[in-house]
């Protein structure tokens, strides 16, 4: 076995701080997620930190409950349809813009991407007096309709990303070859984009079941969502119910997160390189 | 296979961007089962006439035909036209067997058809043992077989090819080229290939059809275009040839002209037009391989040689031959290009040295 070589003294203390840097930065982002853990498994009555006890009372609490499973139904209700709305309409917004040749293409994106940028709230006020006039407050179409409005960027934003990565000239391909623009899109644009779109949805999905703003001012008591329900309940009373629902949503949204990431690692299977 | 190439007529056709002409009314006919190439500089419309042809640019005027049919007003997956890509334009999602029997499964054919047309096709360019994999675990060369495989195993009876060699590298371009000539002979379909490369289009084309500012400028078979280039501007894309500017004409009958050069050599040559000339300005072209060149006093005096004296500026080996740049006036340098024998030595830069070459080689064509 031959002499490892090894770096000088000074260029491995500093790798070290470097990562020591980066895991308190890491600890920065994901440990205050955490806390609602052990909040959770109280066993006081309110909100404590660091626990003195243990106890599941707070999950039997929310079972025993049933306005936690009605708003989970509800933000489901809500958000799976918002979510399939934001995917239909987010790619053809990106087709078009990433595809199409618009003199406007950047004023077009930023429009498209406003609704992401801009207060919720001012979307909220906005969207209030029009659900009032068509007679939609307090259904479940008013919520899926707000919800779609900020889950459109979203895709669009993923679907974008993807066709930038790919080459316009396959879809011209599959034309010559005698598929119309109808098959074009389903067996050659579909197929390349799927990644990106199945991404948004879920991104789409889980910022709407996150969404509260709007929530206030468009769902009702038959509508009421996950979020709206732990803001009013927090209004009312502080107790460990909150970090426990808080628990449930964030191992949902964990398990999110871990499909879309096995989505992402599929995904770079397909990028091609055209030379070599 | 059967001859089954198509005969392709472009009458009239043209194309402009608002008051921008990309393509002026051009006609061309390319014969049934001809290798035919467009070249060009970029910008001389010769992307457009492709893209028209192959039905992504809708043409402002005039027809295409197929064989007395008009296509012009079809969309792309109407027209029965195989089209090879620069990038090839692989699906990235499917592989090297699907990609091939993407347009079968399009025309609806049965499986067990597909199976075999894709199985001999593939056999064809060689990649049966390759026919699982996917575009992106494929050479650059192994992606191109592919994408020739792809566009033509529906026959079509015309292929389009836009620079298809442009991301290879030399070596595997000239084998490429020869690739392809062996596909076009075994599959018989009318070839319009676009290059930007003159001598891959004179290595593999029947006829070429040299573009500039959205016209041809000049149509006909390699040999043909190099040996009587129709203005300066043919003579230089296709290269290897001196011009020299000229300043004065006179007439010598039956064809020969004496003419003044701008920097004031006279040199005889032959007049193509016999006399009926039109143009406003006249260059004289001399091939770099008719000139020969001798350390001065060393020159082989004839009748009816163009004669120089000059200084060696620049002297390069390459593969067999001497090319060297020889100033016979100011800012008049010409390419001399040599037969490197083993018993000749080269001549160094400095020297003072004649070149001559025949009047008969010597082309008076249009500037412009």
């Amino acid at each position: 076995m031959g002499a490892e070589l090894r770096f000088p003294l000074r260029y491995r203390i500093g790798g070290l701080a470097l990562a020591l840097l980066v895991t308190l930065i890491l600890a920065y982002l994901i440990l205050p997620q955490f806390i609602i853990l052990p909040l959770s498994f109280s066993d006081r009555s309110y909100l404590s930190f660091p626990p003195t006890g243990w106890s599941t009372e707070w999950y039997r609490k929310i079972a025993e409950n049933p306005s936690w499973g009605e708003a989970t139904a509800n933000s489901l209700i809500i958000g799976i349809p918002a979510a399939f709305l934001s995917m239909i309409f987010g790619t053809l917004a990106a087709l078009s813009i990433g595809r199409g040749s618009w003199r406007s293409a950047g004023l077009m994106s930023a429009v498209v991407v406003a609704p992401i940028m801009l207060p919720h709230v001012i979307l909220a006020i906005g969207l209030y007096p029009i659900m009032i006039r068509l007679n939609f407050l307090g259904t479940h179409l008013a919520a899926i309709t707000g919800h779609t409005v900020i889950g459109i960027p979203l895709v669009f934003i993923t679907v974008k990303a993807v066709l930038a990565g790919q080459n316009g000239s396959l879809e011209l391909a599959a034309m010559t070859l005698g598929a119309n623009p109808w098959q074009t899109f389903w067996r050659v644009t579909f197929p390349m984009i799927r990644i990106g779109v199945i991404l948004g949805g879920i991104l789409a999905f889980a910022s709407s079941f996150d969404e509260l703003m709007l929530s206030l001012f468009l769902t009702g008591a038959g509508t009421r969502t996950l979020p709206k329900l732990i803001w009013e309940q927090l209004n009312e009373f502080l107790t460990p119910t909150i970090a426990a629902v808080a628990t449930l949503i964030f191992a949902f949204t964990l398990v999110l997160l871990a499909i879309a990431s096995g989505l992402r690692g599929l995904g770079s299977r397909y990028q091609v390189k055209s030379h070599g | 296979m059967a001859k089954h190439g198509a005969r392709i007529s472009l009458i009239d056709l043209a194309k402009s961007y608002g008051n921008v002409v990309a393509l002026h009314p051009t006609n061309l006919v390319i014969e049934p089962g001809e290798f035919f190439s467009i070249i060009g500089p970029s910008g001389s419309g010769k992307t457009t006439l492709l893209g028209a042809i192959a039905g992504f640019t809708p043409p402002s005027g005039g027809r295409i035909e197929v064989d007395g049919i008009d296509i012009a007003g079809l969309p792309p997956y109407h027209r029965n036209i195989g089209m090879v890509f620069q990038n090839y334009a692989l699906f990235p999602h499917l592989s090297v067997f699907d990609n091939v029997a993407f347009p079968l499964k399009l025309r609806k054919l049965p499986r067990a058809v597909i199976a075999e047309r894709v199985g001999a096709m593939l056999a064809t360019v060689r990649l049966t043992q390759l026919a699982g994999r996917r575009p992106s675990q494929l050479s650059g060369g192994q992606q191109q077989r592919v994408a020739l495989a792809r566009a033509a195993v529906y026959a079509p009876r015309m292929l389009l090819m836009d620079e298809p060699l442009g991301a290879l590298d030399k070596n595997l371009r000239e084998e490429m080229q020869s690739e392809i000539k062996l596909f076009h002979r075994k599959i018989s379909s009318t070839v319009l290939y676009v290059t930007h490369d003159q001598d891959e289009a004179t290595a593999m084309s029947d006829r070429i059809a040299i573009m500039n500012g959205g016209r041809v400028a000049q149509c006909g078979a390699p040999r043909d275009l190099y040996e009587h280039p129709c203005s300066a501007f043919v003579a230089s894309f296709l290269g290897g040839a001196n011009l020299f500017k000229v300043t004065g004409i006179e007439n010598r009958g039956s064809g020969a002209v004496s003419c003044r050069t701008a920097q004031d050599h006279v040199f005889d040559a032959v007049d193509p037009s016999s006399g009926s000339r039109s143009h406003t300005s006249y260059v004289l072209r001399v091939p770099a391989e008719v000139i020969e060149i001798a350390p001065a006093g060393g020159e082989v005096t004839a009748k009816e040689m163009n004669r120089a004296q000059g200084t060696v500026v620049d002297a390069i080996y390459t593969a067999g031959t001497f090319r060297y740049q020889v100033e016979i006036g100011p800012a008049e340098p010409v390419s001399v290009r040599r037969p490197a024998t083993h018993r000749a030595t080269m001549l160094a830069p400095g020297q003072k040295v004649a070149v001559w070459w025949p009047a008969s080689s010597t082309l008076l064509i249009p500037e412009t």
